[in-house]
């Protein structure tokens, strides 16, 4: 795997261009061009906030700004998941007539999301200071900790995706429905503390149901954004639960072996995509 | 020192009747695919010196493709071993990581890359890539308002400027009009006068007299004959004609 790690370095300027390409290919047929990537994470600002402030009524104060923290990186989650899914096949003219490290093609897609998220996380803290007027918290410098934990997660997940994609050309479906329920059973559109403080969930199955949410690291990761970038909530029935920095930390190794898993995964079928594609 | 060493190569690739490419194919496969072997490559074993300039020949599904995209590691073999001393640049298809919403500049980089070209190497080799491919007035507009001899001629004059020691050539020679095939026929002699290695694929028996110091005729994935260019292609036409290819 070290080999294919430094394969990876001697071509990393074909990853640079690859990223490039996506963004400039995204971005130049369009009409706003590269000022589209702020108007999408701006309108999703928009629309949560009146949903949930107008629509739902919730009365923890500043709902919306929790909702977007996680969603923000959540889009990122599932659009390198979705993107990756269909990244070899869609260079199938390179991989069969040029020699090149097959997983440039999935990192490229997570990292040119990673651009994408980064643009947006930009226009989220304009929004914290402008419109809510928070304070700068010292947590937001463990930031890039998180960034880089969720970089591992999905990059090995993309590496899964984007080989079984080649074998099995309806996993990119799969992946749209699982992704759609692991929308809902992510502490997304509602907070981590909502469970452990529910009524509805029996005594006995709560420290499991709470388990799978903290050693999930895609929920954990969510829930440790909206620690660290917002201040606490407090509210009818529902006390804020400070990040706990040791599930932050098994977070950490979870995505790592997920990395290193899809990786591995990856580099065992990378040399018959030519003959499938 | 040889430049190419081929030994007792195979290469099967598994085709199957009943092709299982979804899970939807694969929950609903009662009884286990049935699968054929296709023998690409049977012992192929060759060695080529720094310097010849060698013509691949035979019918089509000879396996001289597949040869090529071992030796230029888009395929694994199934057996057997290649091993390529020098900088290597497969041509195997021209422009292949070309984007057709991106300029032409924007190509170069990015094509460049794939060829295994760093950023500084390929402005380095700008101007003589732009001014090869005959292409100043169109550089900077997307490619999809390029004719498909133009892309053609931009793959091409990317392809030589990466400055291979072994040079694989899968039937790309004949693109453009009448003077660029000429320019491409001269840029071949150039690279045999300093020495390097070619290796080609070719239907075209008058390029293969013309370029070619060596010839290897493959049939059914082994080798038929291998030997100067006269009498290998000599014993191919022969074989074509009776209809017998196999025929040793």
């Amino acid at each position: 795997m070290l080999k294919d790690l430094a394969e990876v370095v001697r071509y990393r300027e074909l990853l640079l261009n690859l990223v490039v390409r996506d963004l400039k290919v995204r971005y130049k047929s369009s009409v706003l061009g590269f000022f589209w990537s702020l108007t999408n994470p701006l309108l999703q600002v928009a629309t949560i906030t009146i949903v949930f402030k107008f629509i739902m009524k919730v009365t923890i104060p500043n709902y919306s700004a929790y909702v977007l923290c996680a969603f923000l990186p959540w889009t990122f989650f599932q659009m390198s998941v979705l993107d990756s899914a269909t990244s070899v096949l869609f260079h199938s003219h390179m991989v069969k007539k040029t020699y090149f490290p097959r997983e440039i093609l999935p990192a490229s897609i997570v990292l040119s999301n990673l651009v994408h998220f980064i643009l947006a996380l930009g226009v989220f803290f304009i929004y914290l200071k402008l419109y809510l007027r928070t304070d700068i918290l010292i947590t937001w410098l463990l930031l890039p900790v998180v960034v880089f934990i969720q970089l591992l997660l999905n990059t090995g997940v993309a590496f899964f995706v984007s080989c079984l994609n080649v074998f099995y050309n309806d996993i990119k479906y799969v992946a749209t429905v699982v992704l759609s329920l692991l929308f809902y059973l992510t502490p997304i559109i509602y907070l981590a503390e909502q469970i452990v403080y529910s009524g509805r969930v029996p005594a006995a199955y709560k420290p499991l149901v709470v388990g799978i949410y903290n050693v999930n690291p895609l929920s954990f990761l969510v829930t440790a954004y909206r620690k660290l970038l917002l201040p606490g909530y407090n509210a009818a029935g529902i006390h804020d639960i400070p990040l706990n920095y040791w599930y932050l930390a098994l977070a950490g190794l979870t995505s790592l072996l997920i990395f290193i898993a899809g990786y591995a995964f990856f580099n065992s079928k990378k040399w018959y995509f030519a003959e499938r594609v | 020192m040889e430049a190419i060493i081929v030994e007792d190569l195979h290469k099967t690739f598994r085709l199957s009747h009943e092709r299982i490419g979804s899970l939807k194919a694969l929950a609903l496969s009662f009884r286990r695919a049935t699968y054929e072997d296709i023998h690409a490559l049977k012992g192929v074993s060759f060695s080529v010196e720094p310097g010849e300039t060698v013509a691949i020949v035979g019918r089509n599904g000879s396996g001289k493709s597949t040869l090529l995209g071992i030796m230029s590691r888009v395929y694994r073999p199934t057996s057997g071993k290649v091993v390529m001393n020098g900088r290597v640049s497969g041509l195997l298809e021209l422009g292949a990581g070309f984007h057709p919403d991106l300029t032409g500049i924007e190509n170069i980089y990015l094509d460049g890359s794939i060829l295994g070209l760093s950023r500084r190497e390929i402005r380095k080799r700008f101007d003589a890539i732009v001014s090869f491919a005959e292409m100043e007035q169109f550089i900077d507009a997307p490619l999809r308002m390029y004719s498909s001899g133009m892309v053609m001629r931009l793959g091409f004059s990317l392809a030589v400027q990466v400055d291979p020691d072994i040079l694989l050539v899968d039937e790309v020679l004949a693109v453009g009009d009448e003077s660029f095939q000429q320019k491409c026929y001269e840029k071949v002699r150039e690279f045999q006068r300093l020495g390097k290695t070619i290796l080609f694929v070719s239907h075209d028996l008058k390029v293969v007299r013309d370029v070619a110091t060596r010839a290897i005729w493959l049939d059914s994935g082994s080798i038929q004959r291998d030997g100067d260019v006269e009498s290998v292609l000599e014993a191919y036409v022969e074989s074509t004609r009776s209809g017998a290819p196999d025929a040793k």
